[in-house]
């Protein structure tokens, strides 16, 4: 599992430099099925852990609320804007990625 | 209070790509709809509880933040929440691509 993670993240090393040289103060990728993180450009180990938090409840909920809706719909992406930051949220299928900008 | 949320609403409703606006007060109780009744009640109920949940996330991670909008993307439309002081409001859009 963490290996297919790796694989993506070295394919994708091109869009992870393009990401994170535009507006971005970080990302944070993690994998779903553990709700561990995978990768991240954080420093501290404290915020990643928030993060987790972030995904584990609010995409969560997200998800049922747009099936609950609608069975056949899925939910493609999430952004909460805040007021210093908006996070962008991709769940995928084995994982699940955050930018904040 | 009334006409400012007409004028929301009519501000909403020009959009090309919108396909319905609730308006729902903050007791999860809809004011104005443009969908039809029973859909719009699953809608605020549900919009309500993601926010409640949403802002409680926010203020966990930074308790001087808050959250000023969530968007949901998902196959067929986009659904957003935005919260104001007294009301929330949730508009869903056909999304651009």
């Amino acid at each position: 599992m963490n290996r297919i993670l790796e694989d993506v993240i070295h394919k994708n090393a091109a869009t992870v430099e393009r990401i994170t040289s535009e507006n971005t103060a970080g990302y944070v990728v993690a994998d779903n099925t553990a709700n561990a993180v995978a990768e991240t450009s954080f420093d501290n180990t404290g915020a990643q852990a928030i993060v987790k938090h972030l995904h584990g409840v609010l995409v969560t909920s997200c998800q049922s609320v747009i099936r609950d809706l609608d069975p056949t719909n899925k939910l493609c992406f999430l952004r909460v804007a805040t007021r210093k930051f908006e996070y962008l949220v991709a769940p995928e299928e084995y994982f699940t990625i955050t930018v904040v900008q | 209070m009334s006409a400012e949320i007409e004028e929301i609403l009519k501000r909403y409703s020009n959009y090309p790509n919108v396909s319905g606006i609730i308006i729902v007060d903050a007791f999860a109780i809809p004011i104005k709809t443009t969908m039809e009744y029973t859909l719009t009640v699953h809608y605020a109920a549900l919009a309500n509880n993601l926010l409640a949940k949403g802002s409680k996330m926010v203020q966990k991670l930074d308790s001087s933040n808050e959250l000023t909008a969530l968007r949901l993307r998902t196959l067929n439309h986009e659904l957003m929440i935005v919260p104001e002081e007294n009301f929330f409001i949730v508009v869903v859009q056909k999304p651009c691509e």
